[in-house]
Protein backbone atom coordinates (compact mmCIF):
# COMPACT_ATOMS: atom_id res chain seq x y z
CA UNK A 1 0.00 0.00 0.00
CA UNK A 2 1.16 3.51 -0.73
CA UNK A 3 2.63 5.50 2.09
CA UNK A 4 2.07 9.17 2.67
CA UNK A 5 4.84 11.19 1.09
CA UNK A 6 6.82 13.45 3.41
CA UNK A 7 9.04 15.28 0.95
CA UNK A 8 7.63 18.61 2.04
CA UNK A 9 9.26 18.63 5.48
CA UNK A 10 12.98 19.33 5.80
CA UNK A 11 12.73 18.30 9.45
CA UNK A 12 12.40 14.70 8.28
CA UNK A 13 15.99 15.01 7.01
CA UNK A 14 17.53 17.28 9.63
CA UNK A 15 16.37 16.95 13.21
CA UNK A 16 16.91 19.09 16.32
CA UNK A 17 20.62 18.35 16.39
CA UNK A 18 21.19 20.36 13.24
CA UNK A 19 19.31 23.34 14.72
CA UNK A 20 21.25 23.06 17.96
CA UNK A 21 24.52 22.95 16.04
CA UNK A 22 23.67 25.93 13.85
CA UNK A 23 22.70 27.97 16.91
CA UNK A 24 25.86 27.17 18.86
CA UNK A 25 28.31 27.81 16.04
CA UNK A 26 26.56 31.15 15.47
CA UNK A 27 27.03 32.12 19.12
CA UNK A 28 30.62 30.85 19.08
CA UNK A 29 31.64 32.84 16.02
CA UNK A 30 29.86 35.96 17.26
CA UNK A 31 31.54 35.67 20.65
CA UNK A 32 34.97 35.26 19.06
CA UNK A 33 34.48 38.34 16.92
CA UNK A 34 33.23 40.44 19.86
CA UNK A 35 36.13 39.13 21.93
CA UNK A 36 38.60 40.11 19.25
CA UNK A 37 37.06 43.57 18.96
CA UNK A 38 37.49 43.99 22.72
CA UNK A 39 41.03 42.65 22.49
CA UNK A 40 41.96 45.28 19.92
CA UNK A 41 40.26 48.08 21.82
CA UNK A 42 42.01 47.09 25.01
CA UNK A 43 45.26 48.45 23.62
CA UNK A 44 43.91 51.98 23.76
CA UNK A 45 41.26 52.09 26.43
CA UNK A 46 40.32 50.57 29.76
CA UNK A 47 42.50 47.55 29.33
CA UNK A 48 41.15 45.33 32.09
CA UNK A 49 37.43 45.39 31.23
CA UNK A 50 38.01 45.03 27.52
CA UNK A 51 40.30 42.16 28.39
CA UNK A 52 37.57 40.41 30.33
CA UNK A 53 35.25 40.54 27.33
CA UNK A 54 38.07 39.29 25.11
CA UNK A 55 38.84 36.37 27.40
CA UNK A 56 35.23 35.25 27.76
CA UNK A 57 34.53 35.86 24.09
CA UNK A 58 37.35 33.55 23.07
CA UNK A 59 36.31 30.93 25.61
CA UNK A 60 32.70 31.09 24.43
CA UNK A 61 33.94 30.55 20.89
CA UNK A 62 35.82 27.49 21.98
CA UNK A 63 33.03 26.02 24.10
CA UNK A 64 30.35 26.77 21.50
CA UNK A 65 32.11 24.79 18.80
CA UNK A 66 33.20 22.23 21.38
CA UNK A 67 29.57 21.43 22.19
CA UNK A 68 27.96 22.11 18.83
CA UNK A 69 30.47 20.06 16.84
CA UNK A 70 29.93 16.78 18.68
CA UNK A 71 26.16 17.30 18.60
CA UNK A 72 26.30 17.54 14.81
CA UNK A 73 28.61 14.54 14.60
CA UNK A 74 26.07 12.52 16.59
CA UNK A 75 23.56 13.30 13.83
CA UNK A 76 25.78 11.69 11.21
CA UNK A 77 25.84 8.01 10.37
CA UNK A 78 29.64 7.85 10.46
CA UNK A 79 30.95 10.54 12.82
CA UNK A 80 34.51 9.24 12.89
CA UNK A 81 34.71 9.25 9.11
CA UNK A 82 33.36 12.80 9.07
CA UNK A 83 36.09 13.88 11.50
CA UNK A 84 38.75 13.12 8.90
CA UNK A 85 37.95 16.45 7.31
CA UNK A 86 40.89 16.91 4.93
CA UNK A 87 40.45 13.42 3.55
CA UNK A 88 36.69 13.34 3.30
CA UNK A 89 35.39 16.90 2.86
CA UNK A 90 36.57 17.43 -0.70
CA UNK A 91 33.63 19.00 -2.51
CA UNK A 92 34.37 22.69 -2.05
CA UNK A 93 31.29 23.57 -4.04
CA UNK A 94 29.23 22.52 -1.02
CA UNK A 95 28.94 24.69 2.09
CA UNK A 96 28.68 21.47 4.07
CA UNK A 97 32.30 20.81 3.11
CA UNK A 98 33.48 24.39 3.53
CA UNK A 99 31.96 24.67 7.01
CA UNK A 100 34.22 22.18 8.81
CA UNK A 101 37.33 24.00 7.60
CA UNK A 102 35.93 27.31 8.84
CA UNK A 103 35.05 25.71 12.18
CA UNK A 104 38.54 24.24 12.42
CA UNK A 105 40.00 27.72 12.01
CA UNK A 106 37.64 29.12 14.63
CA UNK A 107 38.60 26.41 17.11
CA UNK A 108 42.34 26.96 16.60
CA UNK A 109 41.93 30.74 16.81
CA UNK A 110 39.79 30.60 19.95
CA UNK A 111 42.17 28.17 21.58
CA UNK A 112 45.30 30.20 20.87
CA UNK A 113 43.82 33.58 21.73
CA UNK A 114 42.23 32.27 24.91
CA UNK A 115 45.49 30.68 25.97
CA UNK A 116 47.41 33.87 25.35
CA UNK A 117 44.98 36.24 27.13
CA UNK A 118 44.04 34.02 30.06
CA UNK A 119 47.33 32.44 31.02
CA UNK A 120 50.93 33.37 31.66
CA UNK A 121 52.92 35.93 33.57
CA UNK A 122 52.99 38.29 30.62
CA UNK A 123 49.40 37.93 29.52
CA UNK A 124 47.76 41.06 28.13
CA UNK A 125 45.10 42.74 30.25
CA UNK A 126 46.49 40.82 33.22
CA UNK A 127 47.51 42.28 36.54
CA UNK A 128 50.72 44.28 36.60
CA UNK A 129 53.01 42.25 38.76
CA UNK A 130 56.29 43.55 39.98
CA UNK A 131 56.92 41.64 43.14
CA UNK A 132 55.32 38.81 44.98
CA UNK A 133 52.48 40.14 47.02
CA UNK A 134 51.75 43.06 44.76
CA UNK A 135 50.15 40.73 42.33
CA UNK A 136 47.05 40.15 44.34
CA UNK A 137 46.61 43.85 44.97
CA UNK A 138 47.11 44.73 41.34
CA UNK A 139 44.59 42.13 40.40
CA UNK A 140 42.02 43.69 42.60
CA UNK A 141 42.78 41.69 45.66
CA UNK A 142 42.03 38.16 46.52
CA UNK A 143 38.74 37.42 44.85
CA UNK A 144 37.59 34.59 47.02
CA UNK A 145 34.17 34.43 45.44
CA UNK A 146 35.42 33.61 41.98
CA UNK A 147 38.68 32.10 42.99
CA UNK A 148 37.46 29.66 45.53
CA UNK A 149 40.43 30.33 47.73
CA UNK A 150 43.43 28.99 45.89
CA UNK A 151 46.77 28.69 47.50
CA UNK A 152 48.56 31.91 46.67
CA UNK A 153 52.06 30.62 46.30
CA UNK A 154 54.78 32.41 44.41
CA UNK A 155 53.77 31.03 41.04
CA UNK A 156 50.18 32.08 41.46
CA UNK A 157 51.11 35.53 42.66
CA UNK A 158 53.60 35.99 39.87
CA UNK A 159 51.00 35.22 37.25
CA UNK A 160 48.34 37.33 38.75
CA UNK A 161 47.28 34.85 41.36
CA UNK A 162 43.58 34.86 41.89
CA UNK A 163 42.68 36.38 38.56
CA UNK A 164 39.24 34.93 38.25
CA UNK A 165 37.28 31.73 38.27
CA UNK A 166 38.56 30.24 35.05
CA UNK A 167 42.18 30.21 36.20
CA UNK A 168 41.05 28.69 39.44
CA UNK A 169 39.39 25.86 37.57
CA UNK A 170 42.65 25.02 35.84
CA UNK A 171 44.52 25.47 39.10
CA UNK A 172 42.33 22.87 40.76
CA UNK A 173 42.88 20.50 37.88
CA UNK A 174 46.58 21.02 38.46
CA UNK A 175 47.57 22.35 35.05
CA UNK A 176 47.60 26.11 35.69
CA UNK A 177 51.38 26.35 35.96
CA UNK A 178 51.77 24.30 32.80
CA UNK A 179 49.33 26.51 30.89
CA UNK A 180 51.00 29.67 32.20
CA UNK A 181 54.37 28.44 31.03
CA UNK A 182 52.98 27.31 27.69
CA UNK A 183 51.28 30.65 27.12
CA UNK A 184 54.40 32.66 27.92
CA UNK A 185 56.54 30.43 25.77
CA UNK A 186 54.28 30.61 22.72
CA UNK A 187 52.82 34.11 22.93
CA UNK A 188 54.08 36.35 20.11
CA UNK A 189 54.38 40.13 20.29
CA UNK A 190 51.13 42.01 20.71
CA UNK A 191 51.12 43.14 17.09
CA UNK A 192 51.63 39.62 15.82
CA UNK A 193 49.13 38.21 18.32
CA UNK A 194 46.43 40.59 17.16
CA UNK A 195 47.37 39.86 13.57
CA UNK A 196 46.84 36.16 14.21
CA UNK A 197 43.56 37.02 15.92
CA UNK A 198 42.47 38.92 12.81
CA UNK A 199 43.39 36.00 10.58
CA UNK A 200 41.24 33.63 12.60
CA UNK A 201 38.62 36.37 12.75
CA UNK A 202 38.15 35.78 9.03
CA UNK A 203 37.34 32.16 9.84
CA UNK A 204 34.93 33.29 12.57
CA UNK A 205 33.18 35.63 10.14
CA UNK A 206 32.99 32.73 7.71
CA UNK A 207 31.36 30.56 10.35
CA UNK A 208 28.83 33.32 10.98
CA UNK A 209 27.87 33.24 7.30
CA UNK A 210 28.05 29.45 7.27
CA UNK A 211 25.49 29.37 10.08
CA UNK A 212 23.05 30.71 7.49
CA UNK A 213 24.33 28.76 4.48
CA UNK A 214 24.25 25.48 6.42
CA UNK A 215 20.48 25.58 6.01
CA UNK A 216 21.00 24.58 2.40
CA UNK A 217 22.31 26.48 -0.59
CA UNK A 218 22.59 26.11 -4.32
CA UNK A 219 20.81 22.99 -5.52
CA UNK A 220 19.66 22.34 -1.96
CA UNK A 221 18.10 25.80 -1.77
CA UNK A 222 14.54 24.67 -2.22
CA UNK A 223 13.20 25.78 1.15
CA UNK A 224 11.65 29.24 0.66
CA UNK A 225 11.77 30.06 4.38
CA UNK A 226 15.56 29.79 4.24
CA UNK A 227 15.81 32.57 1.66
CA UNK A 228 19.33 33.87 2.16
CA UNK A 229 18.40 37.52 1.64
CA UNK A 230 16.56 37.35 4.95
CA UNK A 231 18.34 34.49 6.69
CA UNK A 232 21.89 35.85 6.46
CA UNK A 233 21.07 39.10 8.35
CA UNK A 234 19.15 37.09 10.95
CA UNK A 235 22.05 34.72 11.53
CA UNK A 236 24.78 37.39 11.44
CA UNK A 237 23.04 39.79 13.83
CA UNK A 238 21.83 37.06 16.16
CA UNK A 239 25.24 35.39 16.26
CA UNK A 240 27.04 38.63 17.07
CA UNK A 241 24.37 39.78 19.54
CA UNK A 242 24.16 36.46 21.34
CA UNK A 243 27.94 36.09 21.40
CA UNK A 244 28.35 39.54 22.93
CA UNK A 245 25.58 38.98 25.48
CA UNK A 246 27.09 35.67 26.58
CA UNK A 247 30.56 37.21 26.94
CA UNK A 248 29.08 40.07 29.00
CA UNK A 249 27.15 37.62 31.17
CA UNK A 250 30.24 35.53 31.87
CA UNK A 251 32.38 38.61 32.55
CA UNK A 252 29.76 39.85 35.00
CA UNK A 253 29.55 36.48 36.71
CA UNK A 254 33.32 36.25 37.05
CA UNK A 255 33.77 39.40 39.12
CA UNK A 256 30.22 40.02 40.30
CA UNK A 257 30.73 43.58 39.10
CA UNK A 258 30.41 45.39 35.81
CA UNK A 259 32.06 48.70 34.97
CA UNK A 260 31.19 51.21 32.27
CA UNK A 261 33.20 49.47 29.59
CA UNK A 262 31.41 46.17 29.94
CA UNK A 263 28.14 48.07 30.20
CA UNK A 264 28.92 49.47 26.78
CA UNK A 265 29.36 45.97 25.42
CA UNK A 266 26.01 45.10 26.92
CA UNK A 267 24.45 47.99 25.01
CA UNK A 268 26.17 46.83 21.82
CA UNK A 269 24.73 43.35 22.39
CA UNK A 270 21.29 44.86 22.88
CA UNK A 271 21.62 46.81 19.64
CA UNK A 272 22.58 43.68 17.73
CA UNK A 273 19.71 41.73 19.26
CA UNK A 274 17.36 44.56 18.28
CA UNK A 275 18.71 44.32 14.72
CA UNK A 276 18.02 40.58 14.84
CA UNK A 277 14.48 41.31 15.93
CA UNK A 278 14.00 43.66 12.98
CA UNK A 279 15.43 41.06 10.57
CA UNK A 280 13.15 38.34 11.95
CA UNK A 281 10.08 40.57 11.81
CA UNK A 282 11.02 41.58 8.26
CA UNK A 283 11.13 37.89 7.36
CA UNK A 284 7.65 37.36 8.72
CA UNK A 285 6.20 40.49 7.16
CA UNK A 286 7.95 40.71 3.80
CA UNK A 287 9.17 37.27 2.79
CA UNK A 288 5.71 35.85 1.94
CA UNK A 289 5.08 38.85 -0.31
CA UNK A 290 8.37 38.49 -2.15
CA UNK A 291 8.48 34.70 -2.16
CA UNK A 292 4.88 33.42 -2.08
CA UNK A 293 6.08 29.84 -1.67
CA UNK A 294 7.34 30.82 1.80
CA UNK A 295 3.86 31.69 3.04
CA UNK A 296 2.98 28.24 4.45
CA UNK A 297 6.21 28.12 6.45
CA UNK A 298 5.72 31.61 7.86
CA UNK A 299 2.18 30.60 8.71
CA UNK A 300 3.59 27.58 10.52
CA UNK A 301 5.83 29.86 12.56
CA UNK A 302 2.88 31.95 13.63
CA UNK A 303 0.46 29.11 14.32
CA UNK A 304 1.78 25.58 14.89
CA UNK A 305 5.10 26.78 16.30
CA UNK A 306 3.91 30.09 17.77
CA UNK A 307 4.92 29.11 21.29
CA UNK A 308 8.42 28.26 20.16
CA UNK A 309 8.79 31.21 17.80
CA UNK A 310 6.95 34.04 19.50
CA UNK A 311 7.37 32.89 23.08
CA UNK A 312 10.82 31.32 22.97
CA UNK A 313 12.72 33.01 20.17
CA UNK A 314 11.17 36.51 20.01
CA UNK A 315 10.07 37.30 23.56
CA UNK A 316 12.37 35.05 25.56
CA UNK A 317 15.42 35.15 23.32
CA UNK A 318 15.39 38.72 22.03
CA UNK A 319 12.97 41.13 23.74
CA UNK A 320 13.60 40.05 27.33
CA UNK A 321 17.42 40.01 27.01
CA UNK A 322 17.31 43.47 25.45
CA UNK A 323 15.18 44.78 28.30
CA UNK A 324 17.36 43.11 30.93
CA UNK A 325 20.62 44.38 29.43
CA UNK A 326 19.48 47.94 28.82
CA UNK A 327 17.66 48.02 32.15
CA UNK A 328 20.74 46.85 34.01
CA UNK A 329 22.97 49.44 32.36
CA UNK A 330 20.54 52.28 33.01
CA UNK A 331 20.00 51.07 36.56
CA UNK A 332 23.74 50.93 37.23
CA UNK A 333 24.44 54.31 35.75
CA UNK A 334 21.72 55.88 37.89
CA UNK A 335 22.91 54.01 40.95
CA UNK A 336 19.50 52.44 41.19
CA UNK A 337 20.68 48.85 40.95
CA UNK A 338 22.88 46.86 43.27
CA UNK A 339 25.91 45.09 41.76
CA UNK A 340 24.30 41.76 42.60
CA UNK A 341 21.06 42.63 40.84
CA UNK A 342 22.94 44.00 37.84
CA UNK A 343 25.07 40.86 37.65
CA UNK A 344 21.93 38.76 37.80
CA UNK A 345 20.42 40.73 34.92
CA UNK A 346 23.50 40.35 32.68
CA UNK A 347 23.79 36.65 33.45
CA UNK A 348 20.07 36.09 32.85
CA UNK A 349 20.35 37.92 29.52
CA UNK A 350 23.27 35.70 28.55
CA UNK A 351 21.37 32.53 29.37
CA UNK A 352 18.21 33.72 27.62
CA UNK A 353 19.99 34.56 24.36
CA UNK A 354 21.45 31.04 24.23
CA UNK A 355 18.02 29.52 24.73
CA UNK A 356 16.52 32.00 22.27
CA UNK A 357 19.13 31.31 19.59
CA UNK A 358 18.54 27.57 19.83
CA UNK A 359 14.79 28.11 19.79
CA UNK A 360 15.03 30.34 16.73
CA UNK A 361 17.14 27.77 14.88
CA UNK A 362 14.71 24.99 15.75
CA UNK A 363 11.77 27.09 14.59
CA UNK A 364 13.44 27.66 11.24
CA UNK A 365 13.85 23.89 10.89
CA UNK A 366 10.46 22.79 12.15
CA UNK A 367 8.35 25.36 10.32
CA UNK A 368 10.18 25.03 7.01
CA UNK A 369 8.62 23.35 4.01
CA UNK A 370 10.16 22.31 0.72
CA UNK A 371 8.88 23.84 -2.48
CA UNK A 372 6.32 21.59 -4.09
CA UNK A 373 7.77 18.53 -5.73
CA UNK A 374 8.09 19.28 -9.47
CA UNK A 375 5.75 16.61 -10.76
CA UNK A 376 2.50 16.96 -12.66
CA UNK A 377 -0.34 16.32 -10.23
CA UNK B 1 13.89 -2.10 -24.40
CA UNK B 2 17.58 -1.35 -24.44
CA UNK B 3 20.10 -1.10 -21.69
CA UNK B 4 22.91 1.50 -21.58
CA UNK B 5 23.99 2.47 -25.05
CA UNK B 6 25.46 5.36 -26.94
CA UNK B 7 22.11 7.07 -27.32
CA UNK B 8 21.98 8.35 -23.77
CA UNK B 9 21.58 7.24 -20.20
CA UNK B 10 18.89 4.61 -19.71
CA UNK B 11 16.55 5.40 -16.84
CA UNK B 12 13.40 4.09 -15.22
CA UNK B 13 10.57 6.61 -15.29
CA UNK B 14 6.96 6.29 -14.21
CA UNK B 15 3.93 5.95 -16.42
CA UNK B 16 1.77 7.11 -13.59
CA UNK B 17 -1.62 6.65 -15.16
CA UNK B 18 -0.97 2.92 -15.21
CA UNK B 19 0.09 2.50 -11.58
CA UNK B 20 -2.38 0.49 -9.54
CA UNK B 21 -0.39 0.63 -6.29
CA UNK B 22 0.16 -3.12 -6.20
CA UNK B 23 3.68 -2.82 -4.73
CA UNK B 24 5.16 -5.36 -7.15
CA UNK B 25 8.04 -2.99 -7.95
CA UNK B 26 8.94 -2.67 -4.27
CA UNK B 27 8.92 -6.42 -3.81
CA UNK B 28 10.92 -7.04 -6.99
CA UNK B 29 13.59 -4.57 -5.89
CA UNK B 30 13.90 -5.90 -2.35
CA UNK B 31 13.93 -9.52 -3.48
CA UNK B 32 16.45 -8.97 -6.28
CA UNK B 33 18.93 -7.15 -4.06
CA UNK B 34 18.11 -8.89 -0.79
CA UNK B 35 17.40 -5.53 0.80
CA UNK B 36 16.34 -5.13 4.41
CA UNK B 37 12.69 -4.18 4.94
CA UNK B 38 13.66 -0.60 5.83
CA UNK B 39 15.12 -0.01 2.39
CA UNK B 40 12.89 1.74 -0.13
CA UNK B 41 14.92 2.14 -3.27
CA UNK B 42 11.56 2.34 -5.01
CA UNK B 43 8.36 3.15 -3.22
CA UNK B 44 4.76 3.72 -4.21
CA UNK B 45 3.91 6.94 -2.42
CA UNK B 46 0.78 8.96 -1.91
CA UNK B 47 1.02 12.47 -3.29
CA UNK B 48 -1.37 15.21 -2.19
CA UNK B 49 -2.42 12.93 0.63
CA UNK B 50 -5.85 13.68 2.06
CA UNK B 51 -6.94 15.90 -0.81
CA UNK B 52 -9.13 15.33 -3.84
CA UNK B 53 -5.95 15.21 -5.92
CA UNK B 54 -4.48 12.33 -3.96
CA UNK B 55 -2.73 9.88 -6.20
CA UNK B 56 -0.29 7.01 -5.81
CA UNK B 57 2.90 7.01 -7.80
CA UNK B 58 6.06 4.89 -7.85
CA UNK B 59 9.11 6.99 -7.12
CA UNK B 60 12.81 6.27 -7.13
CA UNK B 61 16.08 7.87 -8.19
CA UNK B 62 15.92 9.16 -11.77
CA UNK B 63 19.72 9.44 -12.10
CA UNK B 64 19.42 13.12 -12.94
CA UNK B 65 21.60 14.64 -15.63
CA UNK B 66 22.04 17.70 -13.37
CA UNK B 67 21.88 15.83 -10.10
CA UNK B 68 21.46 18.22 -7.13
CA UNK B 69 22.60 15.48 -4.77
CA UNK B 70 26.02 15.32 -6.41
CA UNK B 71 26.44 19.09 -6.21
CA UNK B 72 25.73 19.28 -2.49
CA UNK B 73 27.42 16.10 -1.27
CA UNK B 74 30.31 17.37 0.89
CA UNK B 75 32.39 14.21 0.58
CA UNK B 76 31.87 13.45 -3.11
CA UNK B 77 30.38 10.12 -2.08
CA UNK B 78 27.84 10.75 -4.83
CA UNK B 79 29.22 10.74 -8.33
CA UNK B 80 28.43 9.78 -11.89
CA UNK B 81 29.32 6.29 -12.98
CA UNK B 82 30.83 5.54 -16.39
CA UNK B 83 27.30 5.07 -17.67
CA UNK B 84 26.34 8.53 -16.37
CA UNK B 85 24.06 7.20 -13.67
CA UNK B 86 24.33 8.47 -10.11
CA UNK B 87 26.21 6.20 -7.74
CA UNK B 88 26.90 6.42 -4.02
CA UNK B 89 30.20 5.32 -2.56
CA UNK B 90 29.29 3.85 0.81
CA UNK B 91 32.92 4.17 1.83
CA UNK B 92 32.77 7.98 1.64
CA UNK B 93 29.18 8.70 2.70
CA UNK B 94 28.84 10.21 6.19
CA UNK B 95 25.04 10.09 6.34
CA UNK B 96 24.59 13.87 6.64
CA UNK B 97 21.26 13.87 4.71
CA UNK B 98 22.31 16.89 2.65
CA UNK B 99 21.43 14.92 -0.49
CA UNK B 100 18.03 14.27 1.07
CA UNK B 101 17.50 18.01 1.36
CA UNK B 102 18.82 18.61 -2.15
CA UNK B 103 16.92 15.92 -4.06
CA UNK B 104 13.56 17.21 -5.37
CA UNK B 105 12.22 13.66 -5.67
CA UNK B 106 12.90 12.23 -2.24
CA UNK B 107 15.08 9.48 -3.64
CA UNK B 108 17.82 9.24 -1.01
CA UNK B 109 17.11 6.68 1.69
CA UNK B 110 19.01 6.11 4.91
CA UNK B 111 18.17 2.58 6.05
CA UNK B 112 19.38 1.50 9.47
CA UNK B 113 19.05 -2.20 8.83
CA UNK B 114 21.94 -4.62 9.10
CA UNK B 115 23.12 -6.52 6.06
CA UNK B 116 24.98 -9.82 5.95
CA UNK B 117 28.74 -9.44 6.10
CA UNK B 118 29.16 -10.99 2.66
CA UNK B 119 26.94 -8.33 1.10
CA UNK B 120 28.96 -5.52 2.60
CA UNK B 121 31.87 -6.41 0.37
CA UNK B 122 30.04 -5.81 -2.86
CA UNK B 123 27.52 -3.13 -2.22
CA UNK B 124 25.86 -1.09 -4.86
CA UNK B 125 24.66 1.58 -2.55
CA UNK B 126 24.81 1.49 1.20
CA UNK B 127 21.84 -0.61 2.35
CA UNK B 128 22.53 -0.03 6.04
CA UNK B 129 24.00 1.88 8.94
CA UNK B 130 22.15 5.11 8.20
CA UNK B 131 24.21 5.77 5.07
CA UNK B 132 22.62 7.01 1.87
CA UNK B 133 21.13 4.35 -0.35
CA UNK B 134 19.20 4.63 -3.58
CA UNK B 135 18.13 2.90 -6.77
CA UNK B 136 21.06 1.53 -8.77
CA UNK B 137 19.03 1.07 -11.96
CA UNK B 138 19.94 -2.62 -11.52
CA UNK B 139 23.23 -2.08 -13.32
CA UNK B 140 24.37 -5.72 -12.89
CA UNK B 141 21.12 -6.89 -14.50
CA UNK B 142 21.66 -4.47 -17.35
CA UNK B 143 25.10 -5.97 -17.93
CA UNK B 144 23.31 -9.27 -18.49
CA UNK B 145 20.95 -7.63 -20.96
CA UNK B 146 18.07 -7.50 -18.49
CA UNK B 147 15.83 -4.62 -17.55
CA UNK B 148 15.77 -3.35 -13.97
CA UNK B 149 13.73 -5.63 -11.73
CA UNK B 150 11.00 -3.08 -11.03
CA UNK B 151 10.14 -2.26 -14.63
CA UNK B 152 10.55 -5.89 -15.59
CA UNK B 153 7.98 -7.10 -13.07
CA UNK B 154 5.48 -4.24 -13.15
CA UNK B 155 2.22 -5.89 -14.26
CA UNK B 156 0.74 -2.72 -15.76
CA UNK B 157 3.80 -1.22 -17.46
CA UNK B 158 3.70 1.69 -15.06
CA UNK B 159 7.49 1.80 -15.07
CA UNK B 160 9.21 2.46 -18.36
CA UNK B 161 12.89 1.86 -18.97
CA UNK B 162 15.09 3.24 -21.72
CA UNK B 163 17.15 6.07 -23.10
CA UNK B 164 15.45 9.47 -23.50
CA UNK B 165 14.74 8.73 -27.14
CA UNK B 166 13.23 5.34 -26.36
CA UNK B 167 11.19 6.75 -23.50
CA UNK B 168 9.91 9.52 -25.73
CA UNK B 169 8.77 7.01 -28.36
CA UNK B 170 7.15 4.86 -25.73
CA UNK B 171 5.24 7.74 -24.18
CA UNK B 172 4.07 8.80 -27.63
CA UNK B 173 2.97 5.29 -28.55
CA UNK B 174 0.99 4.90 -25.35
CA UNK B 175 -0.39 8.43 -25.63
CA UNK B 176 0.15 8.92 -21.92
CA UNK B 177 0.53 12.03 -19.84
CA UNK B 178 4.05 13.37 -19.65
CA UNK B 179 5.52 12.15 -16.40
CA UNK B 180 7.35 15.35 -15.49
CA UNK B 181 6.86 19.06 -15.79
CA UNK B 182 9.51 21.15 -17.55
CA UNK B 183 11.45 21.94 -14.37
CA UNK B 184 11.72 18.30 -13.37
CA UNK B 185 12.51 17.16 -16.91
CA UNK B 186 15.35 19.68 -17.13
CA UNK B 187 16.87 18.35 -13.92
CA UNK B 188 16.51 14.72 -14.95
CA UNK B 189 17.25 14.76 -18.65
CA UNK B 190 19.32 17.91 -19.10
CA UNK B 191 19.63 18.74 -22.78
CA UNK B 192 17.39 15.79 -23.66
CA UNK B 193 14.46 17.18 -21.66
CA UNK B 194 12.64 18.33 -24.78
CA UNK B 195 12.28 14.73 -25.92
CA UNK B 196 10.26 13.97 -22.84
CA UNK B 197 8.19 17.12 -22.37
CA UNK B 198 7.59 17.62 -26.06
CA UNK B 199 9.67 20.64 -27.00
CA UNK B 200 10.34 21.28 -30.63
Amino acid sequence: MAVEITFELPYTQWDWKVGFYIALIGIASGAYLMGYLADVRSRRHDEREHGRIAKWGYLTGLVGVGIGGPVLLSHLATPFRAMMVPLIMTNFGSWMAIGPYLLGGLVVGSLLLFLWVAFGRERPHGPSVTTEGEGAAADGGRDVASDGGTDSGPAKAATGGQAGGIRNVFNRVGILDYLDALADRTRPTETVRLGIGALFGVFAAGVLVYSAMAYGTGPADRVPLWDKTYLIPVQVFSGLGAGAAVAVGLAALEKRSVGRTIQSYSLVASGLLAATLVAVLATVALLPEQVPAAEPAVENMLSTYATLFVGGAILGGLVLPILLSVGAVVGQRRDALSPTAATGAYVAAGVLVIVGKITLALTYLLAAEFTAIPLPM
Amino acid sequence: MSTQDDNGTARVIPNWESCIDCGACEVACQRTWDLPPESDRIQVVALAHGTDDETNKPMQCYNCRDAPCIDVCPTEALHYSQSDTVRVDAGRCIGCHYCGVGCPFGAPQYPDGEVPEADEENLMGAKSDGLMDKCTTCEPRQEQGLEPACSSECPTDALLFGTPEELSERLEEDDTTQPFDEEAAAIIFGDDADMIVGGD
